[in-house]
């Protein structure tokens, strides 16, 4: 559903991405591991549009998207809840959602209706939100933002989704929650690429992973082999000696 | 008598005070979206108010010249988008500053040499026979002033928070890198608030017109007024702009009374540095975090 | 060297004795006017040019100064019966005056706010103009005679000389002060005034004197421009010539006296320009087909966007057409003037002169002036003793935002000399606390003790010279300056010479023991190879290292780094590693903000863990790592005991 060949990117004179490829089969949710400062987040990015490839090819659904603008890819069926969550502090939390739906929906008049659906899914699966569809966002707590910024990505029923370190800046409590919807996620059959700190958390949830390290994927395969690879934990660690 | 002078005086100036409002929210539309507004807004008001006097003179009835007015605003505002502001913005230099002046210029320059230099009167099916409440003379003009300004200032802020569209606009001014993700393109979002922007300018233009007459100086003395309100009511502050506007209205004339009419712009133009100097975010405006 | 002081220095005195003999060749009182006019103009544009080009600012005001010059010339000779130099030195006076009053509003603002103030003040000054009409007789205009100087009456002749020694009086005095550490400090301010304010340069001070003098200089013009006109009208001062001297410094060439030059020299020339169509088709004709070259060829090696090969074509064939239909080609002067002046910001930002100077370079193959040797690094870094006692003590610092507690109550005390690392997840407060000590945010509460003393709160500028010294994040280099500038510019207690004295030419000693100084420090950090590129062309890494470099030409006590590998390869690691520990041995204090696990437990001596803003764990790095709390915050559960006397595989990980 989503393929990723030689993906080179940065900002300005930096190219923090040095050839990175990747594949997420549909209805599989991939997890994209690696310390802080590999270009996880840069990857994402590069892969939505927001910052530019310098080099390589990006398909979703069999069509090359790279070098479009971020919205157009979105309107392509690319949905990525960002790091940081990014949710509209100033609008509501319904409007948030709506706008979630934006390419699907009418622009001026009837959106509500024709959203009702999908907001219904979305309600269902984070009933706290629909307890609070009228707070404005920027009063929710940050996993209550978190879990509206995953709502508002579901709300255009993407084709493949982008989840960003949803567990940044989180209590321990409501990591446990953020992964049970991913779960939840999982069992509905969404395609997901997840990005994610917490290595060991990712790797629970994952069909498959890829490890990063400065700019590049240094390995991959199913958790269980990773759980084996030397490189894994040297991706982390840099010269394990020293360390251990 | 003295005093109903004087009452009499604040109220006009009230009147032109929602004015500038008016042509400071259209300030506050682009900046929202794109951080950047249009130094020649004022131009903008100038030409479409000329236009709307070339449509009237063809002998087109008023609600029809109002509404092509309004579409040429929204043209005008259309093409100062995409000739000075996007490409600086792509380029995140600081250059629309200087090409909006630019454009301003060449629109006054053309308009003087189309319409000639002399000021116009503006012709109105709304009547300038002045009634009376409480002593204090108001024209039906004035009065059309203020429901045209509250009108069309209701008209975008309903539209702004009851269609998608609108609240994709907002979605833009909080966060555009988000909005894109959401398939809102933030590019066409910039090119809507000029288009509306412009639509202002040109209401504006028409509103006020029949008070001041049409000319290509109404252009500069609007524009700076309208940048005082605009900075001392704050870039980002929606409704602000209205009261601040009518207070400075009222300064103006108790100025131009007081003091003498050549006077007139010096209360605008001095809260405007003093605003800039106290405080940069204005009144009404939220202070800003620096982050490295 | 010779070539560069034939070229250079050649071209400039050539010019000047072109232009002295002129007057003694034809004897024409028209051209006299213009050659008068250029050189008025040119003092005018060298001051726009220091707001508008080094500064970075949209300064509409200069025309403003112009008419307050003017004017005060004109109102001392006339009615206090001033000689010619008192007048023009009172003119320069109350230029810089209003100057530094407008640069009180100015000062804290950026982009459109200092356009905005500019405006504002140019409209204000226009008004007064009109309606002080007992001082300035208003609309009906001023008559202004020609004082005597020294006792003589200056012909227009003479006239012209004086003008033009004042010009190349400016020209000499701003050649000086820009290439000395003031017209560094400016082009700092403009790429980061944070940084500047970090580097304990101080961006107020600089942006207001910048300012003031570039006020100054425009009311020096305008007490010419009155004794040359000799009458004055306030309508002269208004928008459209604000228009025509930004058309002059941007189609001349920003940061450039050449540039002003060739600038004033366009202006002068305009309105005669204007008078007569012919002369009028054939420049425009020459503009479109200037443009239509430019645009064709941007277009096919891919390096211009569409619209901005298409506007500058589209602008000038405008131009062409207007020349066609029209025949009073006057009545279009503004629109001309806007067309040209747009063609020329899209299609050609950096100016005529920033243009040929490029192909001028190449084609003489001058060499940049060589470096001073190399001095010692421990001359210039002198080794500090260190006592191991606490340097910098936080006291229950707290930092709120609103409602966010970024910092809720930490006590950490940095020892002399030791290496203090600073770790925590994503949003603990890591560079919350660094931003409150260098004095970027104030605390909420609490206090900071630097030597034992209260530190100055809220005040980078203030914390810099008491010998704090930091890196960004993000960084936050001076991108437009050569690398080696970059150092000197922070360069701490070297620049003696006041301001004066520079302008006279008299700071060039102080300028190569900054060089020699600043070599010493790039070669520590590797990047002496590179003094003379651009900072915004080096690798991202090199970047890095360069902001370290800069931090250290502040001799610090206290050096704080923030995130100093994020981003950087695993050589480039290493080699920061290194560096570090240079500094270190140094005496430097350090204290060091990581993500990077290996980097923490190589490097540091000690380790603070921030959770929430709160002080989870402190201690020496290996203890760290096997500090349940420490694991818990990074995990987001309490994992098992460790095993093996390590820490479990799994905690490892999170240590991001």
């Amino acid at each position: 559903m989503l393929i990723v060949k030689n993906l080179h990117a940065g900002y300005g004179t930096s190219e923090v991405l040095t050839g990175v490829s990747l594949a997420v089969k549909q209805g599989a949710l991939v997890a994209l591991i690696g310390p802080n400062g590999a270009g996880k987040t840069t990857t994402m990015r590069a892969i939505s549009g927001l910052v530019k490839p310098a080099r390589g090819e990006v398909f979703i659904d069999g069509r090359p998207v790279q070098g479009m603008d971020a919205s157009r890819i979105a309107r392509l069926g690319l949905a990525h809840s960002p790091e940081g969550r990014k949710v509209f502090g100033t609008l509501t939390v319904e409007d948030n959602l709506l706008l979630g739906a934006y390419s699907n929906l009418p622009k001026f008049f009837g959106f509500r209706k024709k959203s009702a659906k999908d907001l219904e899914r979305v309600y269902d699966l984070f009933p706290l939100l629909k307890n609070r569809h009228l707070q404005s966002a920027g009063t929710l707590s940050g996993g209550e933002q978190q879990m509206l910024a995953i709502g508002r990505a579901l709300m255009a029923n993407p084709k493949v989704m982008l989840m960003d370190e949803p567990s940044m800046g989180l209590a321990p409590v409501i990591i446990e929650e953020v992964f049970t919807i991913i779960r939840r996620l999982k069992k509905e059959g969404i395609t997901l690429l997840l990005v994610e700190q917490i290595a060991k958390r990712a790797l629970e949830v994952a069909d498959f992973a890829y490890v990063m390290e400065r700019g590049h994927i240094v390995a991959e395969g199913t958790p269980a082999e990773l759980h084996k690879n030397e490189s894994v934990l040297e991706a982390y660690l840099g010269e394990v000696s020293s360390v251990v | 008598m003295d005093q109903i002078m004087v009452f009499q005086m604040m109220v006009s100036g009230a009147f032109m005070g929602l004015v500038y409002a008016l042509v400071a929210y259209g300030f506050q539309l682009t900046y929202a979206t794109g951080k950047s507004i249009n130094f020649g807004q004022g131009e903008l008001v100038m030409v479409s108010a000329f236009i709307c006097l070339s449509l009237t003179n063809l002998g087109l009835p008023y609600g029809i010249m109002v509404l092509l007015g309004l579409l040429c605003g929204a043209l005008l505002g259309l093409f100062v988008e995409r000739s000075a502001v996007r490409l600086a913005l792509e380029q995140k230099s600081e250059g629309w500053i200087l090409l909006t002046i630019i454009l301003g210029l060449l629109f006054f320059s053309v308009s003087e040499n189309i319409w000639g230099r002399d000021d116009r009167p503006f012709p109105t099916p709304i009547s300038s026979d002045a009634f009376q409440v409480f002593g204090i003379s108001v024209t039906p003009v004035e009065i059309s002033v203020a429901i045209g300004v509250f009108f069309i200032m209701g008209l975008i802020e309903l539209f702004k928070r009851q269609t998608l569209l609108g609240k994709a606009f907002e979605a833009v001014s909080t966060d555009r890198d988000a909005a894109e993700l959401m398939g809102i393109s933030a590019n066409r979002t910039v090119m809507l608030s000029y288009a509306i922007s412009g639509v202002v300018a040109a209401m504006a233009g028409v509103l006020i017109s029949p008070i001041t007459t049409v000319g290509p100086t109404m252009a500069s003395a609007l524009v700076l007024k309208a940048f005082s309100v605009a900075v001392v009511a704050g870039l980002d502050s929606g409704f602000g702009v209205v009261a601040v506007g009518i207070f400075l209205g009222i300064l103006e004339s108790l100025t131009s009374y007081y003091i003498g009419s050549g006077w007139r712009e010096v209360p605008g133009l001095t809260l405007l540095i003093l605003a800039l100097a106290l405080r940069p975010t204005g009144i009404f405006g939220k202070a800003v975090i620096r982050k490295v | 060297m010779l070539k560069r002081l034939v070229f250079v220095l050649g071209a400039e005195l050539l010019v000047a004795v072109l232009l002295a003999v002129v007057p003694m060749a034809v004897d024409n009182s028209f051209m006299l006017g213009l050659l008068t006019l250029l050189a008025i103009y040119g003092i005018l544009l060298i001051g726009l040019d220091i707001t508008v080009g080094y500064l970075g600012q949209v300064n509409l005001a200069q025309a403003a100064f112009l008419g307050i010059g003017a004017y005060t010339a004109g109102i001392v000779v006339s009615r206090f019966g001033f000689t010619l130099i008192p007048a023009l030195f009172a003119a320069t006076a109350v230029g810089c005056l209003f100057g530094r009053l407008l640069a009180f509003p100015a000062l804290r603002l950026e982009g459109p706010q200092f356009a905005l103030s500019t405006l504002s003040f140019m409209a204000l000054t226009t008004t007064v103009l009109n309606e002080l009409e007992f001082l300035t007789k208003g609309a009906e205009g001023l008559q202004v005679p020609r004082p005597p100087i020294f006792g003589f009456m200056l012909e227009t002749k003479g006239f012209y000389w004086l003008c033009l020694i004042f010009f190349i009086l400016v020209w000499i005095a701003m050649k000086n002060l820009l290439t000395s550490q003031w017209g560094r400090a400016f082009e700092a301010l403009r790429d980061s005034p944070i940084a500047t304010d970090a580097m304990g340069i101080g961006a107020h001070r600089h942006k207001a004197i910048a300012f003031t003098i570039g006020s100054g200089l425009g009311s020096l013009a305008g007490g010419l421009y009155a004794f040359s006109m000799q009458f004055l009208q306030p309508q002269v001062f208004v928008y459209e010539l604000m228009v025509i001297l930004l058309l002059g410094v941007v189609l001349g060439g920003r940061k450039s006296l050449w540039g002003v030059f060739v600038g004033s020299t366009i202006i002068v020339l305009l309105p005669n320009l204007l008078s007569n169509l012919l002369l009028f088709e054939i420049f425009s004709g020459i503009g479109f087909l200037f443009a239509l070259v430019a645009g064709i060829r941007g277009m096919v090696s891919r390096t211009t966007k569409p619209f901005q090969a298409a506007a500058p074509i589209i602008a000038m064939g405008l131009l062409v057409t207007l020349g066609l239909f029209t025949s009073n080609i006057e009545d279009w002067r503004k629109a001309i003037f806007a067309l040209m002046l747009f063609a020329v910001m899209v299609g050609l930002p950096e100016g005529l002169m920033g243009f040929a100077s490029r192909y001028l370079a190449k084609l003489f193959r001058i060499d940049p002036l060589p470096f001073p040797e190399q001095a010692e690094i421990s001359d210039v870094l002198i080794r500090q003793e260190t006592d191991g006692r606490p340097l910098l003590v936080l006291q229950d610092l707290k930092k709120y935002f609103g409602g966010v507690k970024a910092i809720d109550g930490i006590t950490i005390s940095v020892n002399s000399g030791e290496i203090h690392g600073l770790i925590g997840p994503n949003g603990s407060g890591k560079s919350t606390v660094v931003n409150v000590i260098s004095g970027l945010y104030a605390p909420t509460s609490g206090e900071i003790l630097f030597h034992g003393k209260i530190l100055v709160k809220g005040s980078l500028l203030k914390v810099a010279q008491l010998g704090i010294s930091r890196t960004f994040q993000n960084l936050q280099i001076f991108s437009e300056l050569p690398v080696i500038d970059n150092v000197m510019v922070a360069m701490k207690s070297i620049y003696q010479t006041s301001l004066p004295f520079v302008l006279l030419g008299l700071g060039q000693k102080s300028i190569r023991r900054a060089q020699s100084e600043s070599l010493a420090i790039l070669d520590m950090v590797g990047l002496r190879d590179e003094a003379r590129t651009i900072a915004k062309d080096l690798p991202y890494g090199a970047q890095r290292l360069l902001e370290i470099a800069r931090a250290l030409a502040r001799r610090p006590d206290l050096l704080i780094l923030d995130e100093p590998a994020a981003g950087l390869s695993q050589p480039d690691v290493k080699k920061l590693l290194k560096i570090i520990r240079k500094i270190n041995e140094l005496g430097i204090t350090i204290i060091l903000i990581e993500h990077h696990m290996e980097v923490v437990s190589e490097m540091c001596h000690i380790v603070t863990v921030l959770d929430y803003g709160k002080v989870i764990a402190q201690g020496k790095p290996d203890e760290i790592k096997r500090n349940p709390a420490v694991i818990e915050a990074y995990l987001g559960f309490a994992s098992e005991p460790e095993k093996k006397g390590t820490i479990s595989r799994d905690a490892i990980p999170e240590l991001s």
